[in-house]
């Protein structure tokens, strides 16, 4: 732990995003007590621009505060990308760890779907999944989870595949124990760091893709979210320019420092590769 | 009462022909001929043809090559169009129409009084429901001679008189559709009027362009060469089409609402919002009455009390038509201003509610109902979410439920919702376009029907009485009781009467001259 | 790779990339059908008019009154012969309104692509060789903020800067409305309105590929050939073009070929942004009216551009690159 700790701290930027992350939790546990009542309760003048009118960052088209919105809103956009990231996880884990450990047909037939999968347009099918299924907090996360497995399937069947032949997974299937338990118990927790790494960068994507989900009006009616607030402001953006801008610094800010996060735990987790650190394909 | 009833029983031996020319004359303003009218088009309408499609864009463009017998004042007097003069016999069963003459259809054959039956007895009847519901009370119709069409009821029908608008029975060339699959026959997608400009091109998803026709009845008119709908899909491009001039005219849902108060500030632009009064376009929220407690009539009247009507006109619709004052729009005939629905009132509301035994739990709820959004677009999105807080402000709470256009249609008519919005037309006339709503016979698993399931004996007795009574004095004293009978129950809660901005270029003279507005045929339209 | 090899190779991708579309075809049908509310129920509501008549003779017309698998075998029929459906609420077919939209899409994202793929080389390259110093530090987080800033955001900012502020582009459309042009003059006014959209759509995937190619080049970096020529004393820029910067580029070109594809799916919000009139821009249109067909369509184009592109870069790849082994 504590090497984890010195090879995360190395990396300023991952504390940088550390720091940013957690104040935006921060916000999002506090924003009940901050900003007391609904983030719709119309509660200024319509349009009020920023720090008139007792409003922090200006008021929309209904007189709706916008920073009482991005507060709420933080608790929106850090819930779907946790519980969609979660449910992906599922799905991910499930059958990376079939392919990789089964081999064979198994193996053949979940990367011919993941391939699949991989290849149609993920926004595009995430965008047909919401409207079909009509845009709620429920539709949103199972389209995101949907879109966004292939890769950890990916990840972790090139885990499970390296791991299957190592001394010790041998060792338990001479010991008779089930395929499960060995999957559960022995190959899965050493292949959980690569997964931790691309978890946090999943939540970010997660995150973005909600927005842009909201952005285009399929987002859920009966809660506030950063992509919502940037939508309903883009029609007026030539009149109220606070209300776009504030709610898409927010979603940056939460996206970069989920990225840094990431990186910093791919150094702590993988030092070796620390250094050559590239792309995110 | 803006309706006057000598205008419509009587207006045949009086009426002169209303010669709007003659008053811009008198304003000093010179009708000049030529140029080219730029206008938009939006959505792109499916077909031009005014009879086989009711939708806004076809009746706005296909407005221009069709006319009708009839036109519309903004007080809903009928004014001559193809018809002269008309007649109603004191009985009110005989409607005798006499015809311009030399009226010729486009393609040079002249229209007499058998184009005339033929559209109305059978054309009409064949592709337009709405027609249908009224034409089929017409017992027998005849042409006596070339220029005279006479109509014969069954039963007087006070409000027949307003059936006669191009957007309802334009008159069509019998010879291009007798005998003929009326949908399919050429003559649907090259169409073949009689109005002032003809129809030339159209290239999809590009633009429709009309020309001056040559042999129009009235001498010297249109006086425009030419008129172009583009199609511009994008509502920003038309807005800025019509800021930098490319086009000198927009109308219906062209201009978002949220950006009309900027064309209002434009020196060179005129803004205006009148034109609807023969439609009476009326918004409302729909309460399901067979969803608890929305079927007690406090928890109806404190709903009505909680929301701000004057809000919805003035923030969300940005001034673009009126705070509903009840179930009849103003411009509709028989409107009644002195029942009002009950006026915006928080601390009566909860007290009503307190009445009712809906008592506010911990989180000052006191009761929880589902709001199906209307899916026509972001300023209905908006409608929905100033409902919610308005509700949630007397402790009820409405939860938004965002539908697609097909599910809100199939979900309204088979009543599964507790409430939702919707807006109807009321066609000038509460036998056309009110009764529909209230009246329990048409409580059906339909659109547009009473899908509220609103049910009162003696209502349905008032609507009987207008509807079946020829004497307007009658029809007047039935539609204000109902009207007062309406706003005690508040069956729905009427919020808008909708409105369209119609933005035009300065130069354009004599564009809104009617209570139909941007669907007239524009023979009398110029650039000054 | 031996020409010889290369037709059954060619076969066998083509077969692979139809199983792909087949199985978007029928999952497109499947979620039709998931889709709530039908065609006939749409239109009534929207003509104003519904009575019971009307209903059926709309029903008829489309063929909704036939059991499942005959709609099936219809729309797959229809797709083998390129028909799409039809848009009933745009009384138009949708391959038609695809085909129509497909040119302004192609040119967008074909403009974005370039762009991307040479900045991000450019920056990546730059980043690697100066890998640890402030310039590399600097890319790195110019490209991460980038990859982090929502691409719809980042246009309307770019609107808000160049349109409505300092008034230089026009902030939507694809060309002036109305205007008589000629020739040069449509070129320049095209490129006017491209120019936002592109650097829009372009930005996340200039990140992308800057990350991409720093980390492929210090890879190469470290090969042996690398270090055999600077043993030899090769001087760095001979190295760097004549190595390095050969060898990472082919992998990075693979990657983006299969990102192309994507590219048209970023596209939909930043036509939304810009009203740029591609599919993209049809697709969401179709949203607000929920017109399933279009939907479907311009899933089913994006994942057939996608599929061949793919298809085009393995080929490439197979071409150009002698290593690859060829098996289907």
């Amino acid at each position: 732990m504590k090497d984890f700790w010195r090879n995360f701290s190395r990396n300023r930027g991952a504390v940088v995003g550390l720091v940013v992350l957690l104040a935006v939790l921060i916000l999002a546990v506090l924003a009940p007590v901050l900003y007391p009542g609904s983030p719709w309760d119309m509660a200024g003048m319509p349009f009020a621009p920023p720090g008139e009118d007792g409003m922090l960052l200006g008021t929309d088209s209904l007189g709706r505060d916008v920073a009482a919105g991005i507060a709420h809103g933080a608790r929106v956009s850090l819930l779907v990308g946790a519980v969609s990231t979660v449910a992906a996880l599922a799905i991910g884990v499930s059958l990376g760890a079939i392919a990789g450990y089964l081999g064979g047909i198994a193996d053949d037939l979940v990367m011919r779907f993941t391939e699949f999968f991989q290849t149609i347009p993920s926004f595009v099918l995430a965008i047909l999944l919401v409207a079909i299924f009509t845009p709620s907090i429920a539709s949103i996360v199972f389209a995101i989870a949907v879109v966004s497995w292939p890769p950890v399937a990916r990840v972790v069947r090139a885990e499970f595949l390296s791991l299957r032949s190592r001394e010790f997974v041998q060792a338990s299937e001479v010991l008779g124990k089930s395929r499960l338990s060995i999957v559960i118990g022995d190959i899965l927790p050493n292949a959980l760091s690569p997964i931790v790494v691309l978890s946090s960068l999943m939540v970010a994507s997660a995150i973005l893709l909600e927005s842009a989900l909201s952005f285009l009006g399929l987002g859920d009616p009966n809660m506030m979210s950063w992509g919502f607030l940037i939508g309903s402001g883009r029609s007026v953006i030539r009149m109220a320019w606070w209300m776009s801008v504030f709610p898409g610094v927010a979603i940056f800010l939460t996206v970069l420092s989920l990225n840094l996060v990431g990186e910093g735990l791919s150094d702590a987790l993988n030092p070796r590769l620390a250094r050559n650190r590239g792309g995110k394909p | 009462m803006a309706f006057s009833r000598r205008g419509l029983l009587a207006a045949a031996a009086a009426a002169p022909l209303l010669m709007r020319v003659e008053d811009a004359l008198a304003q000093g303003i010179q009708p000049k001929r030529g140029g080219t009218l730029n206008s938009i088009v939006n959505p792109e309408p499916p077909v031009l043809h005014v009879g086989v499609n009711n939708q806004a864009p076809t009746l706005i463009v296909g407005g221009k090559i069709f006319q009708g017998l009839l036109r519309y004042d903004a007080k809903l007097n009928p004014m001559p169009e193809l018809a002269k003069r008309w007649e109603v016999s004191p009985d009110g069963l005989e409607y005798t129409f006499h015809l311009q003459e030399n009226v010729k259809f486009h393609d040079g054959q002249p229209m007499t009084a058998d184009d005339v039956v033929f559209s109305i007895m059978k054309f009409h009847m064949e592709v337009s429901p709405r027609a249908r519901g009224v034409f089929a009370r017409i017992k027998e119709g005849v042409a006596v001679n070339p220029t005279t069409a006479k109509f014969t009821l069954s039963a007087p029908f006070e409000p027949f008189l307003l059936m006669f608008d191009v957007t309802v029975s334009a008159i069509v060339p019998k010879h291009l559709f007798d005998g003929q699959d009326y949908r399919q026959a050429p003559a649907v997608s090259k169409p073949i009027g009689t109005g002032p400009f003809r129809f030339v091109e159209w290239q999809r998803g590009n633009f429709i362009r009309l020309e001056r026709f040559a042999d129009y009845w009235k001498p010297g008119q249109p006086y425009l060469d030419a008129i172009i709908y583009r199609v511009v899909p994008d509502s920003q491009s038309r807005r800025l089409a019509l800021e930098s001039g490319q086009v000198q005219l927009t109308q219906s849902n062209d201009i978002e609402p949220f950006d009309v108060p900027q064309m209002r500030a434009r020196p060179n632009l005129e803004v205006r919002t009148e034109g609807w009064e023969y439609f009476g376009p009326l918004m409302w929220m729909e309460f399901n009455h067979r969803v608890k407690p929305l079927d007690d009539v406090r928890v109806r009247r404190a709903l009505t009390m909680a929301v701000n009507r004057d809000f919805i006109a003035q923030r969300l619709w940005f001034g673009i038509g009126k705070p509903a004052t009840g179930p009849f729009h103003s411009a509709t005939r028989f409107y009644d201003g002195t029942a009002k629905s009950a006026a915006f009132n928080v601390e009566e509301a909860k007290k009503l509610l307190d009445a009712a035994g809906l008592k506010p739990n911990g989180q000052g709820v006191r009761f929880a109902i589902k709001h199906m959004s209307l899916p026509y677009g972001e300023v209905f999105t908006r409608l929905g979410e100033f409902l919610r807080q308005s509700f949630r402000q007397v402790g009820v709470e409405l939860q938004l439920e965002s539908v697609d256009v097909g599910t809100w249609a199939q979900r309204t008519a088979a009543w599964e919702f507790d409430t939702t919005i919707n807006y109807l037309y009321q066609y000038g006339d509460p036998t056309l376009g009110v009764e529909r709503s209230y009246v329990s016979t048409n409580i059906k698993k339909i659109l547009f029907s009473n899908v509220a399931g609103y049910s009162n004996p003696k209502v349905d007795e008032l609507f009987t009485q207008g509807r079946d009574s020829a004497d307007p004095k009658v029809r007047q004293t039935a539609f204000s009781a109902v009207q007062k009978i309406l706003v005690e129950e508040a069956p729905l809660l009427w919020l808008l009467e909708m409105s369209f901005p119609s933005i035009y270029d300065k130069k354009l003279q004599n564009v809104i001259t009617s209570g139909s507005g941007i669907h007239a045929c524009f023979d009398d339209v110029f650039l000054a | 790779m031996e020409l010889s090899k290369l037709p059954g190779y060619l076969l066998g991708r083509l077969v692979k990339a139809a199983i792909v579309i087949l199985a978007i075809v029928v999952c497109n049908f499947f979620l039709i059908h998931a889709a709530p509310g039908d065609p006939a129920s749409i239109i009534a509501g929207q003509s104003g008019a519904a009575d019971a008549r009307f209903l059926e003779q709309l029903r008829a017309q489309f063929g909704l009154d036939q059991p499942l698998y005959v709609q099936l075998w219809i729309y797959l029929k229809g797709v083998l012969t390129l028909d799409l459906g039809f848009s009933h609420r745009q009384q138009v077919a949708v391959a038609s309104l695809l085909w129509d939209r497909l040119p302004a899409t192609l040119l967008l994202t074909g403009a974005a692509f370039v762009f991307a793929l040479s900045v991000g080389v450019a920056m990546g390259a730059l980043a690697a060789l100066r890998v640890g110093t402030w310039g590399d530090s600097i890319i790195t987080v110019l490209a991460l903020t980038f990859y982090a800033t929502p691409l719809f955001w980042v246009g309307l900012m770019l609107v808000l800067l160049f349109s409505v502020t300092l008034e230089w582009l026009p902030s939507f459309g694809m060309a002036s409305v109305g205007v008589d042009l000629h020739g040069i003059d449509v070129v320049l006014d095209v490129a006017k309105h491209l120019l936002l959209p592109a650097l829009t759509l372009g930005l996340f995937y200039v990140a992308v590929y800057a990350r991409l190619s720093r980390a492929t080049m210090l890879e190469v970096a470290d090969q042996d050939f690398v270090k055999t020529a600077r043993a030899k004393g090769v001087p760095e820029g001979r190295i760097l073009r004549r190595h390095i910067l050969r060898n990472a580029l082919l992998p990075i070109i693979t990657f983006a070929g299969i990102q192309a594809g994507q590219l048209i799916g970023g596209s939909i919000l930043v036509e939304t942004v810009f009203a740029w009139p591609g599919i993209g821009r049809l697709a969401f249109e179709a949203l607000l009216a929920r017109d399933y067909q279009v939907l479907m369509g311009v899933f089913f184009c994006t994942s057939v551009m996608v599929v061949l592109f793919n298809l085009i870069t393995d080929l490439l790849y197979a071409v150009v690159d002698p290593r690859v082994e060829v098996s289907a």
